[in-house]
């Protein structure tokens, strides 16, 4: 990206940190361990060059008659859009993609890890002005593990025995958990974990957030207008903030050199161009985000790990990314977790090495390898990177016979069976990905992967408080995924995300979680 | 003249060749009507997916996927489905959306107006265009006004209907002008009419792909017209040129034109499902693709069964108009 482009945002951001460290300092926050401040009360303190009101469009990419404002169970990421904006979760990632405290104000672990006492601030608001209590929170944790309904968060809270959690006070409940569990901020931040009020009605969704519901029609757009009362004082600077779906990139650039939106997101970098010569603003943002591909351990020939580090060795990474991608993004090492302070960041860089991954297959007694690769349109890019993968195994003899389906039979019965295929992963927490992804019996384990040592390794580190012994777990078990012993990913990059603003639009940020616009940040923008 | 009065009388007791086309068509209509509804209902039942899977995401738990089939009833058997909704459809129970449990009426209903308003402004700009510049063409035949337009209007016949409508997003809301928005962004609730500045590039984009077939046609008929024995008759005795045209050319160069206006229309019908998509704008194209990606059955059902409906009204009508413009069809022989 040139200069000019982030020139405006890295202002904004080293204002918006120095304020955040004069807010910290003024004894704004109790936090546990190094947790840092939230991103947004660090525009907490206002510049005055800040202009207020005026009403914000955002053409958001994706939606459909499904949407859904239920903020434990949002499925597309315009949905996302519209819950970041009602709603606040306990934990939330900063912008560097860090957990960081957001409703809560006290996260704090027993020192057998087998405790959990969670605090809330004491002055917030919903949105009916009801103020934020322990019994909001409880509500919020049992409606997520209703055993009728389990919303999308249950399994990642199985460690924890919300059942018997009890409120200590006003503000404060505690949680007793089956086994030992440290790694909790981690999942509180990952996107399904957000606060309703006893009693949540989803036809009159009340939340903290920055914004108010004023009128939602699925498929097309919502009408949110500024919490008078928002709890991070001086947000939002907008009045309005009006969502709407957009299924079409062409049209979504349009309405931005148009004049009728402000921002919109997730655009492919074939929009660059346009957008920047209609005299608008492009930001590409580093996502935590990945699309592997997904080789299956227990069936042939992937069962073999030289078949496995051959593929692994046979992707020219740097030409993927720059075939999908045009270069934006950053390069992946088969290792999850990008921005975790666990990601171990000495692994060797893997490169192509074509004569290697020959004489491993020849090991295998696989000279003359062919596979086929189920590929679907199921995340930016993944088809293309599919078709340069099948050129590029070519020079090592191996035939890939690419199946493209679509992404509704990607994601039906076979959906986590297939053989060879790809998948699409939000930036997860190293051990939040672990849980969901790696371990064995996690929900998508796509690769099938069951190995009793990594899985030992997990529990060691999720039953320890001591970070410095967690990381070195977690280099541990990523040096297995590193050398395929217990991993059936190849990550080749991480994706970029690349969103477009108007020239009046101000205090556009970027998310290294890979939700576009900042993870949403409405509540920081303002309109010259 | 007693006898042909005679005769005629014996015929309205057969019934008038319209009324009794008016009938016929009506009642293969309503036949295609119900084949329509069947082979769409045989169709999302082969999409991959169901409802319960659209809605709730590819990170659903096979659990969650298993509740919702049973809430939304796709354990019933298709006929049972099927049955369910044919026979709400006389009394106007067009059931409720699998994808939001909303009415499919009050869904649907916003979007089917503004489409509407979309073809039937676009649609009669455009024949009302094409069929004068046709009449001016075929009046200039081998001028250089007439060749020009002709190239152009195959031209703009080769082009597909989204490229012509980025074309006027690019010359009148992007890059050259910025006069109109390149997005038709309305407020749920509010219909087209009220934001008529809304209208005018998705409008524009489809009068300019429907200009070229009126004018073709009503250019090959009017020529036909202007070469006939009549007209050189009329000629000769020295009628004026505008006289001929008028009265007695475009008369009969009326009836493969309305064929053509209808079929104008019938072809918008389609046609606005990309343009829709282009401009984003609210209506029934869009709609019809946000229900096939939630495999959301009751809306695709009424959709297309609505689309089928205007076809079979707008060819009704066409021939029907076509005969009363031909007057030796319309009197019984």
């Amino acid at each position: 990206m040139t200069e000019r482009e982030f020139e405006l945002s890295r202002r904004d951001l080293l204002r918006y940190a120095a304020q955040g460290a004069a807010f910290l300092g003024a004894g704004g926050l109790v936090a546990t361990g190094s947790r840092r401040t939230t991103r947004s009360s660090a525009a907490a303190a206002m510049s005055p060059r800040i202009k207020r009101g005026g009403t914000l469009q955002a053409g958001l990419s994706g939606g459909s008659s499904s949407d859904t404002l239920d903020p434990q169970n949002w499925v597309n990421l315009v949905d996302g859009a519209r819950v970041y904006s009602l709603f606040n979760p306990l934990v939330d990632f900063d912008l560097g993609a860090h957990p960081v405290l957001s409703l809560a104000d006290e996260l704090e672990a027993s020192r057998d890890a087998m405790k959990w006492t969670i605090r809330v601030k004491p002055d917030v608001e919903f949105h009916n002005g009801k103020t934020l209590s322990a019994d909001d929170v409880l509500f919020s944790f049992q409606r997520i593990v209703n055993p009728k309904s389990p919303a999308l968060g249950a399994i990642s809270l199985k460690a924890l025995d919300i059942a018997h959690a009890k409120k200590l006070d006003k503000y404060t409940i505690q949680i007793p958990c089956f086994t030992p569990f440290s790694p909790l901020a981690d999942i509180l931040a990952s996107y399904d974990f957000f606060v309703v009020p006893v009693g949540f009605d989803l036809k009159k969704p009340i939340g903290t957030g920055p914004f108010k519901y004023e009128s939602f029609t699925a498929g097309q757009q919502s009408t949110f207008v500024k919490n008078e009362n928002y709890w991070e004082s001086g947000l939002p600077y907008i009045d309005k903030l009006v969502i709407s779906d957009f299924p079409d990139e062409v049209s979504q650039v349009n309405g931005l050199n148009g004049g009728t939106l402000d921002v919109i997101d997730l655009l492919s970098a074939d929009s660059i161009a346009p957008v920047r010569s209609g005299g608008n603003n492009v930001i590409i943002t580093k996502g935590g985000g990945y699309t592997p591909f997904t080789m299956r351990v227990d069936q042939p020939p992937f069962d073999d790990v030289r078949v496995r580090q051959a593929f692994r060795l046979i992707c020219d990474r740097d030409a993927m990314l720059r075939t999908v991608f045009s270069g934006y993004g950053k390069i992946g090492n088969d290792v999850f977790g990008l921005w975790d302070a666990v990601y171990d960041t000495k692994l060797p860089q893997r490169v192509q090495d074509i004569e290697q991954a020959k004489s491993l297959l020849a090991k295998a007694g696989h000279s003359h390898l062919a596979v086929t690769l189920v590929t679907s349109a199921i995340g930016s890019g993944t088809v293309q990177v599919a078709q340069v993968l099948k050129q590029q195994a070519a020079a090592a003899g191996v035939t890939v016979n690419l199946k493209e389906v679509t992404s509704s039979e990607f994601f039906g019965p076979n959906y986590l069976s297939w053989t060879f295929a790809q998948d699409y992963w939000n930036y997860y927490p190293y051990f939040s990905n672990v849980l969901q992804g790696t371990l064995a019996g996690a929900p998508f384990n796509e690769c099938h992967t069951n190995n009793a040592a990594y899985k030992s390794l997990y529990k060691q580190a999720v039953a320890t408080l001591d970070g410095h012994k967690r990381a070195e777990i977690a280099h541990e078990m990523q040096q297995m995924e590193y050398s395929g012993t217990a991993s059936g990913y190849i990550i080749p990059y991480f994706n970029p995300v690349i969103d477009g603003y108007g020239s009046r639009v101000h205090g556009v940020v970027s998310s290294k979680t890979g939700l576009p616009l900042g993870a949403y940040g409405f509540k920081s923008m303002w309109l010259a | 003249m007693i006898a042909r009065a005679g005769t005629r009388r014996r015929a309205y007791v057969r019934a008038h060749p319209i009324a009794s086309l008016v009938a016929g068509r009506t009642g293969q209509g309503i036949i295609t009507l119900l084949l329509v509804s069947l082979v769409v209902f045989a169709a999302t039942q082969l999409l991959p997916g169901n409802a319960a899977r659209a809605i709730l995401g590819f990170s659903a738990t096979p659990q969650r996927i298993h509740a919702l089939e049973l809430e939304l009833g796709l354990y019933r058997g298709w006929w049972s489905q099927y049955w369910g909704w044919l026979s709400g459809l006389p009394v106007g129970r067009l059931g409720t959306s699998l994808a939001n449990s909303e009415p499919v009426w009050r869904l649907v209903e916003p979007r089917l107006l503004n489409s509407a308003v979309l073809v039937v402004v676009s649609g009669l700009t455009g024949c009302v265009l094409g069929i004068a510049l046709g009449a001016v063409a075929a009046l200039r035949h081998g001028s250089l006004l007439d060749n020009s337009m002709t190239v152009g209007a195959l031209a703009v016949l080769a082009v597909p209907e989204f490229v012509v409508a980025i074309g006027v997003v690019i010359l009148f809301s992007t890059v050259v002008f910025h006069l109109f928005p390149g997005v038709s962004l309305l407020t749920p609730g509010e219909n087209i009419l009220q934001a008529p500045r809304l209208l005018v590039l998705p409008a524009l984009s489809l009068v300019i792909v429907t200009i070229p077939y009126v004018y073709r046609m009503t250019r090959a008929a009017t020529l036909e017209a202007l070469e006939s024995p009549y007209v050189e008759m009329a000629r000769l005795k020295g009628v004026p040129r505008w006289r001929v045209l008028v009265q007695h050319a475009l008369p009969n160069a009326l009836p493969p034109t309305i064929q053509v206006v209808g079929l104008t229309f019938l072809r918008l019908a389609g046609g606005i499902v990309l343009v829709e998509e282009v401009f984003d704008f609210p209506g029934i194209g869009q709609g019809l693709v946000n229900a096939v990606t939630d495999r959301d059955i009751p809306v695709i059902q009424f959709i297309v069964i609505a689309l089928a409906a205007f076809y079979v009204v707008v060819n009704i009508t066409t021939d029907v108009l076509a005969l009363l413009c031909s007057p030796r069809r319309r009197i019984p022989a």
